[in-house]
């Protein structure tokens, strides 16, 4: 029975002993040791046991005859090397002193341990507890009945003081945060506060932002949501949250779900725009004064969440207003590369944008470190952005609708092409636009403080143009990360029937990318409604009902609606027209985006609830579309553009390539992978357009590209406001960690492709950050991390990076140097962002220097590669933004932007400086980086410009999206100007923040745009450290100070990332 | 195939008491029993009084009388743990070259005294080993006969003062053991050396 019992365990017919168990155990757990064996015959042989035989037959190693007579010990020649007894001889074997638990397995279990005690072992004694006495009367029953959620503040200091003598600096105001809002009477800055409160209303409308705040402000625990059993008045809070915070993110998700939904939503994101016209006095706002954004959205905030919180989200909003700016100039600073690189660099830097608005540049950089940390500074901006606004004011206006729809550079280009004749013209206008843009959101309140002139230009049409773009750009970018790039790529595809075919393509590959997306467009949405909303809204309804028809043509595809509003804006061409119109098209798309497919007019209404979430993916989206749409009109432009075009369509493909592939893989990769797809394609667009329209599109591009960034910011913001942002904004009252918290949150919460795009970071740039060069990476990581968080920010970036590279490439053609310069001198006036943009554009000019004709195609490709060009606007959008940085970085900025806006103002003053100084060393610098570029030259070139910008990018997205506080370090960092002027504590957050942005930016920058990302990657490494490096150097001129900041922030965030 | 389960002759865990062949008597707990070879085996107090050990005694029923089972198992026999094949059998290996290298030194004509001192040495330095005449402890110390304090050689250091003190106090123990029986020295000889 045993045999057989145990045949069919083990299924090998067991043979004697062998088949019972405990015989077996018990002789194998004596193996190795000695014993004695008595055979019948009487005689005792000693060995060691070795094993033994299915019949029981021993077998005895060394062994050898026991003597009766006690000895010593066998003598070598005794001993058998092992004998073999039969069981049928062994009488008796004798196991002396064994221990049976030593081969047990199972050296740590109690019984084994318990088995090994010496001595008795006696259990203790349980003994009863009965509380005591003094605790009888309460204190146990105080903990169930005390609802306080752990120590109030003022208990903590107080404590702390009395305990430890430790006195606490905390100030209720956060001044070393942010900037008090300064408050006047002037209509623009009426006009702000309005778009501020409306834009706040629209995000906190949002159910995205609700969800999130409602995921950041539940103050039950982890038990208590998911493993208490709830009792009392604590689960009916929650649960009564819950409810309601569930049923707008439901909304959320079920438009997100239903095209039809989207359109609905989209029609309420279209109205949310209406209010943008006060938005735009609410970027202003919000660019001026968090504060303003914080008491006007933060309002609502507040009350749902403490003031922190509150005010981030404000800061958001602003931020994504300024963010926007940037955007936009990144954008349109693409699409200047474009032109500039051809010949438009040397020209565009020296002529407009090079020389004029790199001077402006500085300042603005210099003032936007400032305007996040003073107004004044960022005041001084605006009057640049003014100006820039007022040299390429209706450009910008151009740039601004197709920047904003455009986000990155296509837009832009087309702009800057048809304004400016010249590359350089349009780069500088560009530049100034971006500038522009970026001081926009920071400058209304620089309008309205100091330069009423600048902002009436600037902000009547460019501000609030550029900003409404701007917010739309960010709003994009930040949603195109994933979905948006996505959208944008379908939206701009849609222009382009082939670019629709694979924008719908993106989106069906990123199905859910695009269900995220809708989110991510809902608050891309949301954030355009309301930059855009103001604009476009006042403006044109008509366009709406244009982007109405195109979201119902291309109701499926979010792009579809980027297209309307990329057509809209061809057709609109007027400056402001076109602006609002891709606002409100890019609003509506990032609409319809986020209510799937719902057309501009749906998204109005539920672009604000959707916003929040979908509105960063629509703001992607939307800003690829708008390249896309730039890109469109960029043919009209020049041939340049077709290059561009060329080139985009390559990045297009690539990031159709990269989307399918993201797809396949995860849907957040894929929304990343999307976005920075889109954004590629967009910058191309972009850079198209820079081509055609470069001179006005470019200057409008910046602004674009700033309003990008702005709308990154927003986006960011308003996804945090939905959920990460509110979050963020609540949790933290600094926006900075909002922001950051925003991006992460996006990616997770607000679009897969968002999160897809955070993890597509992580992993995907997990690899290429570490075979690109650290310091590239770090800095690109950095960046490149946020744009990946948010694909619409990273689209954005590239689009900045494109603009920038454009501009810069514009430099750099004219003179490499200049251009390296440029980034040096960025650096040192943005310092951080500068640095970082230098160290894109270094890595970009390094490659360009190296390959000066690549340049060109490289900046074409940056922006075709889509999420670098996107990014690379974007940050080009910062660094124009970064002179206008102040601002813009101060506003919106607080988010991605800033430190795109940084970068792009870095870069830009960092050009303008180069120009002014002409730092051999950061030239140099950039060329030793550039080796690294070559090969993202050579052949990558587009994709490792765009990669190094997207990464620079995405680094500064990251960064904001990762943690506002965060980004507006990174930003700051990067930027540091605006940051370290502000005296952003952010900053210091940033860095910390940076780390994590950095290795999101890593994995991110992969997931992106691999290719590029990986070139990108390991150029912007060696750009950024080697920028540091120069920053350091030159910085000690202007910026010295932030320049040693932002590179100790990229140190760390190269440590980090490294 | 009936072959009857052990529990049918002897149950796991209960004792059992026989007399051999050889007139030895064996009781022990039974641990296993295997029916158609006739083995038993046995678990018993160890000889030497260890509270951590125990004998097995592996008995072949064939050349045993008087069995009788002093009480049956009261409970279920324990799972049976797995074992660590590896370490059993490294054991195994170590246990042969101890012993060979123990032969080696009997057959080199090692007093007994040195024999004493190595498996005393081996007890706490397993590095040990017999050249010749001489034990080499960790490659580094030499004890030469007569295997004294003073014979101990090698590279003055923490390993030569520490095999000196082992080797001082082995001797001081032998010296206190000489008041004891003979046979009892032998068996504490034999104990250290089943024991390492």
């Amino acid at each position: 029975m045993l045999l057989f019992f145990f045949s069919i365990i083990f299924k090998v017919a067991f043979s004697g002993v062998y088949a019972n168990m405990r015989m077996v155990h018990v002789l194998t757990s004596v193996v190795g040791t000695k014993c004695e064996l008595k055979v019948k015959n009487g005689l005792i042989y000693e060995g060691v046991f070795k094993t033994y035989g299915p019949e029981c037959d021993i077998v005895l190693d060394a062994a050898h005859r026991k003597s009766v007579e006690p000895s010593v010990g066998p003598r070598r020649e005794d001993i058998v090397e092992s004998i073999i007894f039969k069981s049928s001889d062994v009488v008796v074997v004798h196991f002396k002193d064994v221990d049976l638990n030593y081969a047990k397995k199972d050296n740590f279990t109690d019984s084994a341990v318990s088995a090994r005690l010496n001595g008795e072992h006696k259990e203790k004694d349980l003994e009863p507890w009965d509380g005591g006495e003094q605790h009888i009367s309460g204190s146990m029953e105080s903990l169930d009945t005390d609802l306080s959620n752990g120590w109030d503040p003022d208990e903590m200091f107080k404590y702390n003081e009395e305990t430890y003598g430790v006195k606490s600096t905390y100030d209720s105001s956060l001044s070393s945060y942010t900037v008090p809002l300064e408050r006047d009477n002037s209509e623009e800055f009426l006009k702000r506060e309005a778009r501020a409160s409306q834009l706040a209303e629209e995000i906190e409308a949002s159910a995205t932002y609700k969800a999130r705040v409602a995921l950041e402000n539940d103050e039950r625990s982890e038990e208590e949501k998911y493993t208490a059993v709830v009792r009392g008045e604590r689960e009916l809070h929650s649960l009564n949250r819950e409810n309601k915070y569930i049923p707008p993110s439901q909304r959320n998700r079920e438009a997100g779900m239903s095209w039809g939904a989207g359109r609905q939503n989209s029609p309420r994101l279209v109205q949310c725009s209406p209010g943008p016209p006060t938005p735009r006095s609410g970027p202003h706002d919000y660019n001026t004064m968090d504060q303003r954004v914080v008491n006007g959205g933060a309002h609502p905030w507040p009350s749902r969440c403490p003031s922190p919180s509150s005010r981030p989200p404000s800061r958001y909003q602003s931020g994504p207003t300024n963010s926007l700016p940037p955007r936009a100039a990144t954008p349109t600073r693409p699409p200047s590369r474009p032109p500039s690189r051809p010949s438009r660099p040397l020209s565009h830097p020296s002529a407009h944008g090079s020389t004029g608005p790199l001077s402006t540049m500085p300042k603005r950089l210099s003032s936007e470190g400032p305007p996040r940390m003073s107004p004044k500074s960022q005041r001084t901006p605006r009057p640049h952005r003014v100006a820039s606004c007022r040299g390429g004011g209706p450009p910008s206006s151009d740039y601004m609708s197709q920047g904003a729809s455009v986000e990155v550079s296509a837009p832009p280009p087309t702009r800057n092409s048809p304004s400016g004749g010249t590359w350089s013209s349009v780069v500088s206008g560009v530049i100034f636009s971006t500038s522009s843009l970026a001081h926009r959101p920071r400058s209304p309140r620089q309008n309205s403080i100091s330069g009423g002139a600048p902002s009436p230009s600037c902000l009547s049409s460019p501000q609030a143009g550029t900003v409404p773009v701007d917010s739309m750009t960010a709003s994009t970018t930040a949603t195109s990360p994933t979905a948006a790039n996505p959208a944008a790529n379908l939206e701009t595809s849609p222009i382009e029937e082939a670019k629709e075919s694979r924008v719908l393509e993106t989106r069906q590959n990123s199905p859910n990318a695009n269900k995220e997306n809708v989110k991510p467009e809902a608050s891309a949405s949301i954030a355009r409604s309301i930059g855009k909303g103001v604009y476009l809204w006042r403006y044109h309804r008509k366009q709406i009902d244009n982007l109405k028809k195109f979201s119902v043509e291309f109701r499926l595809q979010s792009s579809s609606n980027p297209d309307p509003v990329f057509e809209p804006m061809p057709q609109n061409k007027p400056p402001r027209d076109l602006v609002e119109k891709p606002k409100d098209q890019s609003n509506i798309s990032e609409e319809t985006s986020t209510a799937v497919s719902v057309a501009p007019t749906g998204s109005k209404s539920g672009t604000p609830s959707l916003s929040p979430s979908s509105a960063v993916p629509e703001q992607k989206r939307g800003p690829d579309v708008t390249s896309q749409g730039v890109q469109t009109t960029s043919p009209l432009a020049n041939a340049a553009a077709k290059d561009k075009d060329e080139k985009e369509e390559k990045n297009d493909p690539v990031a159709d390539v990269r989307k399918s592939t993201l797809n396949p893989n995860a849907k957040e990769f894929n929304p990343r992978v999307f976005c920075s797809p889109p954004k590629p394609a967009t910058t191309p667009t972009q850079t198209r357009p820079q081509g055609q329209p470069s001179p006005s599109i470019v200057v409008q591009q910046p602004h674009t590209v700033y309003g990008q960034t702005m709308f990154q910011m927003y986006p960011l913001t308003p996804v945090s406001p939905g959920v990460q942002v509110p979050h963020m904004t609540m949790s933290q009252t600094k926006p900075y960690r909002p922001v950051p918290n925003m991006p992460q949150q996006r990616p997770d919460q607000h679009h897969p492709p968002g999160t897809s795009t955070m993890m597509h970071p992580a992993t995907a740039a997990g690899p290429p950050i570490v075979a690109p060069s650290p310091a590239y990476s770090t800095q690109y990581f950095t960046c490149s991390p946020q744009q990946f968080a948010s694909q619409p920010l990273v689209q954005q970036m590239t689009h900045y990076q494109s603009q920038a590279q454009h501009v810069f490439s514009p430099m750099i053609q004219g003179s490499a140097r200049m251009i390296t310069p440029p980034g040096h001198g960025q650096p040192s006036l943005v310092s951080s962002s500068t640095t970082q943009y230098g160290e894109q554009m270094h890595t970009m000019y390094g490659k360009n220097s190296l390959s000066p004709a690549p340049i060109p195609q490289q900046y074409p490709h940056p922006s075709s590669t889509l999420h670098p060009h996107s990014q690379h606007p974007q940050p080009s959008a910062t660094p124009t933004g970064q002179p206008q940085q102040g601002p813009q970085h101060g506003g919106s900025h607080p988010a991605p932007s800033p430190v795109q806006h940084s970068q792009h103002q870095a870069a830009a003053a960092a050009a303008a400086q180069a120009i002014h100084l002409g730092n051999p060393q950061q030239q140099q610098m950039y060329s030793a980086m550039a080796p690294t570029p070559p090969s993202m030259t050579p052949g990558p070139n587009p994709q490792s410009p765009q990669a190094n910008f997207p990464s620079a990018q995405q680094a500064v997205y990251i960064h904001p999206q990762q943690v506002q506080h965060g980004y507006n370090p990174n930003h700051m960092a990067h930027v540091q100007q605006a940051h370290m002027q502000s005296g952003m504590v952010p900053p210091h957050h940033g860095t910390p923040s940076h780390p994590p942005t950095m290795m999101l930016m890593a994995t991110q920058a992969p997931a992106g745009p691999q290719p590029t990302l990986t070139q990108g990657t390991l150029n912007p490494i060696p750009v950024s450290s080697a920028t540091h490096y120069s920053y350091t150097l030159t910085p000690g001129k202007d910026l010295s100070h932030r320049n040693s900041a932002h590179i100790s922030l990229f140190t760390h965030s190269r440590n980090l990332s490294l | 195939m009936a072959a009857p389960g052990p529990g049918e002759y002897f149950s796991v865990g209960s004792h059992v008491s026989c007399l051999t062949c050889l007139g030895q008597r064996l009781q022990g707990e039974v641990v296993a029993f295997d029916y158609p070879s006739k083995m038993l085996t046995l678990k018993c107090p160890s000889s030497s009084a260890k509270p951590n050990l125990s004998d097995v005694i592996l008995v072949n029923l064939a050349y045993v009388s008087d069995v009788d089972v002093i009480n049956d198992r009261t409970e279920t026999p324990p799972p049976l743990a797995s074992l660590n094949i590896s370490k059993l059998a490294s054991r195994a290996r170590t246990e042969k070259e101890d012993k060979l290298s123990q032969a080696y030194a009997i057959s080199a004509g090692v007093s007994v005294e040195g024999q004493q001192l190595f498996q005393t040495i081996h007890k706490t330095i397993k590095d040990c080993k017999w050249q010749e005449k001489n034990i080499i402890v960790m490659d580094d110390v030499v004890i030469s006969p007569p295997y004294q304090v003073e014979n101990c050689k090698g590279k003055e250091g923490s390993a030569l003062s520490h095999v000196r003190k082992i080797v001082e106090k082995h001797f001081k123990d032998v010296e206190s053991q000489k008041s004891m029986p003979r046979t009892q020295a032998q068996q504490t000889q034999k104990d250290s050396s089943l024991s390492s």
